[in-house]
């Protein structure tokens, strides 16, 4: 492990400063990613730029109606926010879905939205791999991908985003507040992460010395019908295999609005825009409407020697998320 | 005589271990230790052509760079299983030969463990690779013989004699699977290395057998027994994979020897992923063939497993076959075959296990064909005696587990068919099997020191993997002395002690407290007393500083006259949310016979134990190899997958039978081992009651459930 500089920054001004002026240098906040990744030699940063005693630890109610969550607000008190579980309750359970408490207590939004794939042969750089090493090659594809993606993945990438938070804010239409040398920009969550493509080096778009300060989350009238379902190999402390998070607006039996996003399929949090619309207008009581969006959903699954049960599992994640969604939400 | 034998006692270690102050193996704290990182293949099958050491040697703090070019002096020992035994026959360093992914082919010893792992990070290896055979199902299978050389085919009646159409009004025939595990101990393999003079060693390691492990490390390092000490007096887990040194113990404790420094060496749980064992998987093909009434007429059980190239150890899954049911014909049959992959040892219930997993489930699929209730056809199929050796079972109380267990589950009230039970939108199924575990005792030593203060203090060599060991040594002495637990000072684990023998094959209680009961009795002779109160008061009296006695004990003619073995019975209630294949295990109840129960919470808590490993057998555990470079493709304890709490239902466990006194003086048998077998058959066999879904492939995870 190469020896690294430690500072602390004693604002945002600060931190974005120091790596902007140091593309080597990475942010730290709580580490329980990057730590990991640090010990396994997979990170090799210049200097650590500790941003977890600067301010953004608020949870803030925005002139709209939705929610500013500062970046450093831990998982663990964002999950437990009485706002989030009142009014987006499937955020909250999204985050206690994931990882253990003790790390929760420790992991923070912006952390969350950073976090690497735990894609086996990423992590460990006894293998080669395209995400640590670009035109290495991507054992993965040929190797066991069972975990792999099964949607937007590219020759040189099959890894999957392994966040549960990310899921839940791509279904409420979040957008991350970040700020550079340049001042502060927004970038909605769907489209924060990335796809691999040739570029699997970069999970986000985020330019270099940019900072997260915050996730917005708008008003959502329907987000009290928030199902997220979480379908793994053991009953907590393990990665979605599948994940899905859905709200449904009801008028009657007619649905009028819907989110459904995927996770545990792709490289980023994935928003399933094509079945949304099409269950606009389509009645909430027939589930042959669920089985229809989740095969829009699915209609362009690509898969791996060994991961093409998730295709089916989507679907039937979805089938039921939304079916209980459709019956005003609750814990699957 | 105050009775304690048989009661709930707490843990004598508990507030130790849970306060810290339990010192494992690498914690030791030795002025001027260094520390050594392995560096470890990245290829599963060729040479090394090339090491570049020199950027890594020249790195700061780097003390030493072993490799094959410069090895440790290793002697050769005699390697043999029951006296001084490697996991692995090959020497470490031997050669430039890679023979699996996660080899180790150096070792970096630096100031600080930091400064070691960085330096074995920067070295560089060019490999000549040759195409590395990780695939089981096209390996080249051969007939295997057992670790002790003995032929494990078996053949009888009319198998014997050539006609193998062997049937009956039913007959059941199908393939078992099941995937490589691997042991993850919560303690790390790790151990410090701390020379004296170039003559003589003190190792500081987690070993289930000290005294084993004494010989075998003074043989490699070539100097006599007694100038190696073991110390092992707490082990984090070990379930079959510390009971003899591994290759980076070996290098640990010879490169200590060369750089003169007290040196440790701890496993990187990726590295224990590769190189420190793991329960092969197996295919197994089971043909039962019975009569109407449910009695076996034949059993037919075809095992295969895999080795690596360096050791040979065959998963033994058909020795429990001709231990628990009766049938006039039978053959068993394993095969071996080599793959490119780390060594493969025991493993809690080595060959039980996923013999049982077959059996089990073979029994209950026989059940459903002949349309018997699955208790009912096991209560047919009881034997009296041993199949093989036809020496009747002693203290065999197995109808007993079947019956009782049914009773506390509410088997009774089980719908036959398969999809009929159902609440909400979940099917329920139930589901049971039988446990086994042959009772295995060996020669085993004590010393007692009756002290002035009040105190008995037991010492011996044996150790406590985590089951309860100082305790049960505790309540024996506590009972036979009659003196209160608290009074009784147990030392554990070092190699000066007493020979303890070993903690495997569930043999340390049966093998242990027998030698205990013996020298606290010895004791009180010497002391011409009747009990421990009058002993201290002879004590003090005399002005002596202590009385001692040493005692053995060791089986006799016993094992000529019975067939010994442990039973059990399992019965689980799971739930399956077909939509979505999600299965659970909601209820769990079992009933297990093993002679006289010593501590009933410890005794509980190893069956539990053994249970909740043997969900996590059934429902996830697997360890996948890479099929074109051969590392394992998990990393850690997240990502290979163990059951949490949320996955376990509360277990409940009791115990029937009267003490087996034809065993040993104590007519306790061992209970490390027999709670984890046959879990996975009741789980599967609960999913088929459930779903009508027959997993014959382990493990159930979600996909095979869609």
């Amino acid at each position: 492990m190469k020896n690294f500089a430690y500072v602390r920054a004693n604002s945002v001004e600060d931190a974005i400063s120091r790596t902007t002026n140091d593309r080597q240098a990475m942010f730290i906040a709580g580490g329980t990613n990057l730590v990991d990744r640090l010990k396994v030699f997979l990170d090799e940063p210049s200097q650590l730029v500790d941003v977890s005693r600067l301010e953004m630890k608020q949870i803030e109610r925005t002139n709209e109606g939705g929610l500013k969550i500062g970046a450093l607000v831990t998982n663990t008190d964002l999950a437990n926010h009485i706002e989030v579980r009142r009014n987006y309750p499937l955020l909250s359970r999204a985050i206690l879905a994931g990882a253990s408490q003790q790390i929760r207590n420790m992991a923070t939004v912006g952390g969350n939205l950073m976090q690497r794939t735990r894609c086996p042969y990423y992590y460990d750089t006894a293998f080669p791999c395209n995400k640590r090493q670009l035109n290495t090659g991507c054992p993965a594809a040929t190797g066991i991908n069972r975990i792999h993606a099964i949607l937007g993945a590219s020759e040189s990438c099959v890894a999957v985003n392994p966040s549960d938070m990310s899921v839940a804010m791509a279904a409420l239409d979040a957008t991350v507040e970040v700020q550079g040398m340049q001042g502060k920009r927004e970038i909605p969550l769907i489209d924060f992460h990335r796809l691999p493509g040739n570029t699997p080096d970069r999970d986000t778009n985020l330019e270099p010395g940019e900072l997260i300060t915050a996730v917005i989350l708008p008003p959502l009238s329907f987000a009290k019908s928030g199902v997220y379902l979480k379908l793994r190999d053991r009953a907590s402390y393990a990665f979605a295999l599948v994940s899905v998070a859905t709200a449904l607006e009801v008028a009657g039996e007619q649905i009028k609005n819907a989110r459904v996003a995927l996770g545990g399929v792709a490289h980023k949090p994935w928003r399933a825009m094509e079945a949304e619309e099409f269950l606009i207008g389509k009645a909430a009581n027939n589930k042959s409407n669920f089985e229809q969006a989740a095969e829009i959903a699915l209609k362009d699954a690509k898969t791996l020697a060994h991961n093409g049960f998730k295709v089916e599992l989507s679907k039937r994640a979805i089938r039921r998320a939304l079916t209980v969604s459709a019956q005003g939400g609750g814990i699957v | 005589m105050n009775q304690v034998i048989g009661k709930s006692v707490n843990r004598k270690d508990g507030r130790a271990k849970v306060t810290g102050q339990a010192t494992y193996g690498a914690e030791h704290q030795i002025p001027n230790l260094v520390h050594g990182y392995l560096v470890t293949a990245t290829i599963a099958n060729g040479s090394i052509r090339n090491i570049d050491t020199q950027q890594a040697a020249a790195t700061p703090g780097v003390i030493a760079v072993f490799t094959h070019k410069n090895p440790p002096k290793i002697f050769k020992p005699t390697n043999n299983w029951m006296t001084s035994k490697i996991y692995e026959a090959r020497l470490p360093l031997s050669d430039n030969k890679i023979h699996y992914a996660g080899q180790i082919v150096g070792l970096v010893v630096a100031d600080t463990f930091e400064r070691a792992r960085d330096a074995a990070h920067q070295i560089k290896i060019e490999y000549e690779t040759h195409s590395p055979q990780i695939n089981a199902q096209k390996a080249n299978y051969q007939q295997a013989t057992s670790i002790f050389g003995e032929d494990m085919e078996y053949l009888a009646g009319e198998f014997e004699t050539g006609d193998i159409s062997v049937s009956g009004a039913a007959t059941v025939e199908a393939i078992y699977t099941t995937e490589t595990e691997i042991h993850s101990p919560m303690e790390p393999h790790a151990l410090v290395a701390h020379w004296d003079n170039n003559d003589s060693v003190t190792i500081y390691e987690p070993t289930q057998w000290v005294k084993g492990s004494q010989r075998t490390y003074a043989e490699l390092c070539g100097v006599p027994q007694e100038q190696v000490r073991i110390v092992s007096p707490y082990i984090g887990g070990a379930f079959g994979c510390k009971a003899f040194p591994w290759s980076h113990g070996v290098l640990c404790v010879a490169a200590a020897r060369e750089i003169k420094r007290p040196l440790k060496v701890v496993v990187s749980r990726r590295q224990m992923t590769a190189n420190t064992g793991h329960r092969s998987q197996t295919e197994q093909t089971i043909r039962l063939a019975a009569n109407k009434d449910g009695k076996l007429r034949a059993i037919k059980h075809i095992a295969k497993s895999c080795t690596s190239p360096v050791e040979v150890f065959p998963e033994p899954c058909t020795g429990i076959t001709p231990v628990i049911y009766a049938t006039p014909n039978m053959h068993l049959k394993q095969e071996i075959a080599v793959l490119n992959v780390g060594t493969p040892t025991f493993m809690r219930a080595p060959g039980e296990n996923p013999g049982m997993f077959a059996l089990e489930s073979a029994m209950d699929e026989l059940a459903w064909e002949l349309n018997i209730d699955p208790v009912e056809l096991r209560l047919r199929n009881e034997t009296k005696e041993h199949q093989r050796t036809k020496l009747p079972f002693s203290a065999k109380h197995f109808a007993e587990c079947l019956k009782i267990g049914a009773e506390k589950f509410g088997w009774s009230d089980r719908q036959m068919q398969p999809r009929s039970q159902q609440q909400g939108e979940l099917l329920v199924g139930w589901g049971m099997a039988a446990a086994a575990f042959p009772a295995l005792r060996n020669r085993a030593e004590a010393k007692i020191r009756l002290l002035p203060d009040g105190i008995a203090h037991v010492l011996t060599s044996a150790n406590d993997v985590g089951t309860g060991a100082y305790t049960v040594i505790a309540m024996t002495a506590a009972e036979t002395l009659g003196l209160p637990v608290e009074n009784i000072r147990v030392e554990l684990g070092d190699s000066i002690m007493p020979n303890g023998g070993m903690a495997g094959g569930s043999q340390m209680t049966a093998t242990l407290t027998p030698a205990v009961l013996t020298a606290c009795q010895k004791v009180l002779e010497t002391a011409k007393a009747q009990n421990a109160k009058e002993a201290f008061a002879n004590l003090r009296e005399s002005g002596l500083t202590a009385y001692e006695a040493t005692a053995s004990s060791a089986p006799g003619e016993e094992g000529k006259k019975f067939a010994f073995n442990s039973w059990g019975a399992h019965f689980c209630e799971v739930t399956v949310d077909e939509e979505i294949a999600r299965l659970r295990v909601t209820r769990w109840v079992s009933v297990i016979n093993i002679g006289r129960v010593l501590n009933s919470k410890t005794a509980a808590s190893q069956i539990r134990g053994g249970v909740i490993m043997g969900i996590g057998q059934a429902l996830m555990e697997e360890c996948h190899f890479d099929p074109n470079i051969g590392y394992p493709v998990v990393y850690d304890l997240a990502t290979y997958h163990f059951p949490a709490h949320a996955d376990i239902p509360r277990i409940e466990v009791s115990f029937v039978g009267e003490p087996d006194l034809n065993f040993n003086p104590m007519g306790a048998r061992g209970c490390g081992e027999i709670g984890i077998t046959g879990v996975a058959a009741a789980v599967t066999n609960a999913v088929y009651h459930a779903t009508g879904k027959r997993i014959r492939s382990l493990p159930i995870t979600p996909d095979k459930l869609l």
